[in-house]
């Protein structure tokens, strides 16, 4: 571990960069751009107690701070809680932005506290949305995005270095879109179409100016790869590497060598055993995170036999896979999924789109939830991620026709706390337990039936939606200005 | 279509008939009664509340006969309890490319559009029907019994082409009618068909209009011309004027909208508007010169400049405005085709989650499309004499959750297997003891 390794040769390492700055002129200014890094990612610790690997810093730190939010006591609701049970006619307490008690008792309001009567309404955990381009693939779509759009780099097969979080648009309106279907995270993915996409970027679903002050603060990073057709495509169709399946294994397995050099050197660096700091590159930070564990991976990839080869592939260069996204064809192969610990991030009933998408079946997220898989639904589509919840529905449906016995109590899980797992932060949010983040949706009716809406939403603790009131819809700079969306009642209209 | 062809086809029909009825005449003459159904007819008769209880629905020789409550069934009817569930027509998709696609991305299995070669307005998507499209099924197992097919795009300026209506069953005659509606598209993402602007586009379409107007069919000639419309798009818009076949106009934008509206007044056109982001703008327009909308009630987005008035509750606004609906669910190829029967569903049950009356959603499942597409002599109610084409549903047919018991197409039941089921059965968990591989199951 860095850590443990880092403490003890501090001092030493603080000479021996000291000394190789002098030492090599034309190294001198990344040396001191290292160091100011450095210090400012470490903050309060001037002495520089912990040396740098590059992977471990993060430039652009979450400034997020909750909405003005009040203490709420919502009473009478049913309560799905994302952790497997149903509580009927229950309460749950929000205090400080946490969930401090829930249950089918009485909860004692505290003084100050708002009370909502939640009679003939359902609550759920905030939905959490794992592939999603909200903000990269934002609206409007212009024909500058589709001469070059932001969601995928697509100019080398390797964009590891590129972050998501670089092109999005924070006034994207499918945000708020997305908010009033109960989504409070979202997981933004740069797009398909290189092996090694880029940093993927988790998102808290509050309307604000910068990327940094909805970043989901402390979220793991997440790198995005994909696998089969699309960069096949993407760079076959150019007459660039790779062309082909197996070119794309290539490519991978290559950058992986690359990149456990490149960790070694630093680790080396770190250790003492090597002097020269060793040069930056973006691309294999991003990869060397991985190795280390610090960064998740989350594959596109659709066919059985790909993510099967990616399952070795992952295991020969030494890194789990969090998730194979799209993963149509993963019922197929529950077992290994369950032997690598890796979730299928799928949609309900998408097919038939492209070769690899022919065999897609309904009963897919259900029959591998059904074999231990850890199972989550993705929209990665701005409409259908305005309607997680009806993926998942429709997701235990069809489970249900193939004769299974799902409930929904289980069932949305694949919305909030396998999600949260996925993105490494169900310690926080994905189900309404004591101790998590006060992240929930209050639901006119069955949140698994078409006919019911997100009444409120709340991030924190704080009302960031509310289907009743115009002053808790919050709309992006672009819509300012824009015609009235008033109804046209009354409107006058004597031809064109 | 020419005489000749109408001739063949008649004939051809004919032979088709009387082979059925020597083969399969028993079936065919078969009565069927479905007892206690909640039966939702979408005829005038079932007076505000659009349904009746404990419904009768006798079928006789594929045809409904009538809907009753509490009949007894005739003598020697075979009898199906639907033991209360709900019983609609068949659905009916607005538009789809049901039958010109297998795989999206695979140009060879994609028959729906022309990017090269003469055809424009004359590009009719009839002679590219596969019945045996394994999308069809996969419809049909959600309940859908008819579908518009319609032109993705022709080789020439704003005409897509012309689209048919389907009849789902797989593997037959599923052309119910050829030459439905004309396409043609007009917008900020086509403007290059126009030379970079909307406006060009709507003159060369008049222009277009004013040519066919001019065509003399005996003579093969039309003078002066100035787009220079071949003959064989001519012809077709010529057909067009003088069959009074629909114009299907796929704008989006209010002021493309209200230039339909001005367009079909001044050329005599039957309108349907498709997709129509802005539509609910100019809502009563529309109704009082009886306009039809085919709807996405998905597409709340403003994804394009055309769309910025993208919302909602545009369903629930044009019908209280008393505009005739249709549903599509247009937002990628998925829902336009190889999920048309589902993801139709639930888009009407979101139009009715943000406004709609249901019985007028299901009213835009059925009767409304086979008015607008004509077709409503055979297809869209329970009426007497109509194909029995129904669906008995496992629970609220809007919800995307529910799914059919059973299909009837023309009075007998289809089957709800689809590939996808198979291969569901094939994978089940319970197959997994198997130790032979799933090739072998």
């Amino acid at each position: 571990m860095r850590v443990a390794n880092a403490i003890a040769p501090m001092n030493r390492q603080r000479m021996r960069r000291f000394i190789a700055t002098l030492a090599s002129s034309c190294l001198a200014g990344f040396v001191l751009v290292a160091f100011a890094v450095s210090a400012d990612a470490y903050g309060k610790d001037k002495s520089l107690s912990k040396a740098p690997l590059p992977w471990k810093l993060n430039p652009y730190p979450s400034t997020y701070r909750p909405l003005p939010r009040q203490d709420t006591l919502i009473i009478n609701a049913t309560i799905l809680d994302g952790a497997g049970h149903r509580f009927d006619k229950a309460s749950v307490l929000l205090r400080d932005g946490k969930v401090v008690e829930i249950g089918s008792g009485a909860i004692v309001r505290p003084d100050g506290a708002k009370i909502i009567d939640a009679k003939g309404r359902w609550v759920t955990p905030g939905i959490i949305d794992v592939h999603s381009h909200d903000g990269d693939f934002s609206a409007p779509y212009t024909s500058l995005d589709a001469q070059n759009s932001d969601v995928s780099e697509s100019t080398e097969p390797n964009a590891a270095n590129v972050w998501a979080e670089h092109s999005i648009n924070v006034q994207d309106p499918s945000f708020e879109h997305a908010l009033a279907g109960g989504i409070t995270t979202l997981q933004i993915l740069p797009g398909s179409s290189d092996l090694f996409g880029g940093r993927t970027v988790v998102l808290k679903n509050v309307p604000a100016n910068t990327v940094q002050a909805m970043k989901f603060p402390d979220a793991p990073y997440g790198l995005k790869m994909a696998c089969g057709e699309n960069p096949k495509y993407a760079f076959g169709g150019k007459g660039v590497f790779p062309s082909s399946r197996m070119g794309s294994v290539a490519g991978e397995r290559e950058a992986w060598i690359e990149a456990a050099e490149y960790r070694q050197k630093w680790l080396d660096y770190e250790s003492g055993k090597r002097g020269k700091l060793p040069d930056r590159d973006l691309k294999l930070d991003t990869l060397a995170g991985v190795l280390d564990g610090d960064i998740r991976v989350h594959w596109h990839c659709y066919r059985a036999d790909d993510m099967a080869t990616l399952f070795d592939t992952a295991k020969e260069a030494g890194f789990h896979i969090t998730a194979f996204h799209h993963a149509v064809e993963a019922y197929k192969i529950p077992a290994l999924f369950v032997s690598n610990h890796t979730c299928a991030v799928v949609w309900s009933d998408w097919w038939g789109y492209k070769m690899e998408a022919l065999d897609g079946i309904r009963a897919n997220a259900a029959f591998l939830d059904a074999q231990g898989v850890c199972v989550a639904m993705h929209s990665d589509s701005p409409w259908l991620g305005q309607r997680l919840n009806l993926e998942a529905a429709k997701a235990m449906a069809a489970g249900n026709r193939a004769g299974l016995h799902l409930t929904a109590a289980h069932a949305i899980e694949w919305v909030t706390l396998n999600s949260a797992k996925i993105l490494g932060l169900d310690a926080k949010i994905g189900s309404l337990e004591p101790g998590k983040n006060a992240d929930l949706v209050i639901w006119s009716g069955d949140p698994f039936s078409v006919y019911s809406r997100a009444d409120q939403v709340y991030i924190d603790g704080a009302l960031v939606f509310d289907r009743t009131d115009a002053s808790h819809q919050p709309r992006s700079d672009f819509e300012v200005g824009e015609p009235s969306m008033a109804a046209p009642a009354g409107k006058h209209d004597d031809g064109p | 279509m020419t005489a000749r062809k109408r001739m063949q086809r008649r004939c051809w029909r004919g032979a088709v008939a009387a082979l059925l009825l020597l083969v399969a005449g028993a079936i065919h003459a078969e009565t069927l009664a479905i007892v206690h159904a909640r039966a939702w007819p979408m005829t005038a008769n079932t007076g505000a509340q659009g349904y009746i209880d404990n419904a009768t629905i006798v079928i006789r020789d594929g045809h409904y006969e009538s809907v009753v409550a509490g009949a007894a069934a005739p003598t020697g009817a075979r009898i199906i309890d639907a033991r209360g569930r709900i019983v609609t027509p068949g659905l009916m998709n607005a538009n789809t490319h049901l039958g010109l696609v297998e795989v999206s991305s695979l140009e060879e299995t994609r028959d729906y559009s022309v990017t090269d070669g003469p055809l424009g307005a004359a590009f009719d998507v009839q002679y590219g029907l596969n019945p045996n499209s394994i999308l069809l099924p996969n419809v049909l197992a959600d309940g859908l019994t008819r579908a518009v097919t319609s032109p993705g795009g022709a080789a020439d300026a704003a005409f897509l082409g012309i689209g048919a209506v389907l009849r789902i069953v797989p593997g037959g005659d599923i052309l119910d009618r050829a030459k439905a509606a004309m396409y043609a598209s007009i917008g900020g993402n086509v403007s290059r068909h126009g030379g970079g602007s909307r406006s060009a586009q709507w003159q060369l379409l008049r222009n277009a209009l004013d040519e066919a107007k001019r065509y003399n069919p005996v003579q093969g000639v039309g003078v002066p011309r100035d787009q220079l419309q071949n003959r064989l798009n001519i012809v077709a818009l010529h057909a067009m004027l003088a069959t009074h076949m629909p114009l299907v106009m796929q704008v989006s934008r209010e002021s493309d909208v209200r230039q339909s509206v001005s367009l079909a007044d001044d050329y005599h056109l039957r309108l349907i508007i498709l997709g129509g982001a802005e539509a609910w703008r100019c809502a009563d327009l529309l109704a009082a010169h009886h306009v039809s909308v085919v709807i996405d009630p998905e597409a709340n987005l403003p994804w394009t400049f055309d769309e910025l008035g993208s919302r909602a509750d545009s369903a629930a606004i044009l019908q209280r405005a008393g505009v005739t609906i249709a549903f599509n669910v247009s937002g990628n190829t998925i829902y336009l085709s190889h999920n048309a029967g589902v993801a139709v569903r639930e888009a009407a049950g979101i139009a009715v989650a943000n406004g709609l009356p249901w019985p007028a959603a299901l009213q835009a499942l059925t009767l409304n499309p086979a008015r607008m597409f004509g077709i409503a002599d055979h297809y869209g109610s329970m009426a007497r004499g109509l194909d029995a084409d129904l669906v008995i549903w496992n629970g609220d047919p809007l919800e995307p959750t529910s799914a059919p018991d059973l299909v009837l197409v023309k009075g007998r039941p289809a089957s709800l297997v689809t590939r996808q089921t198979l291969l569901r059965d094939r994978y089940a968990p319970k197959a997994r003891s198997n130790p032979w591989p799933a090739a072998y199951h």
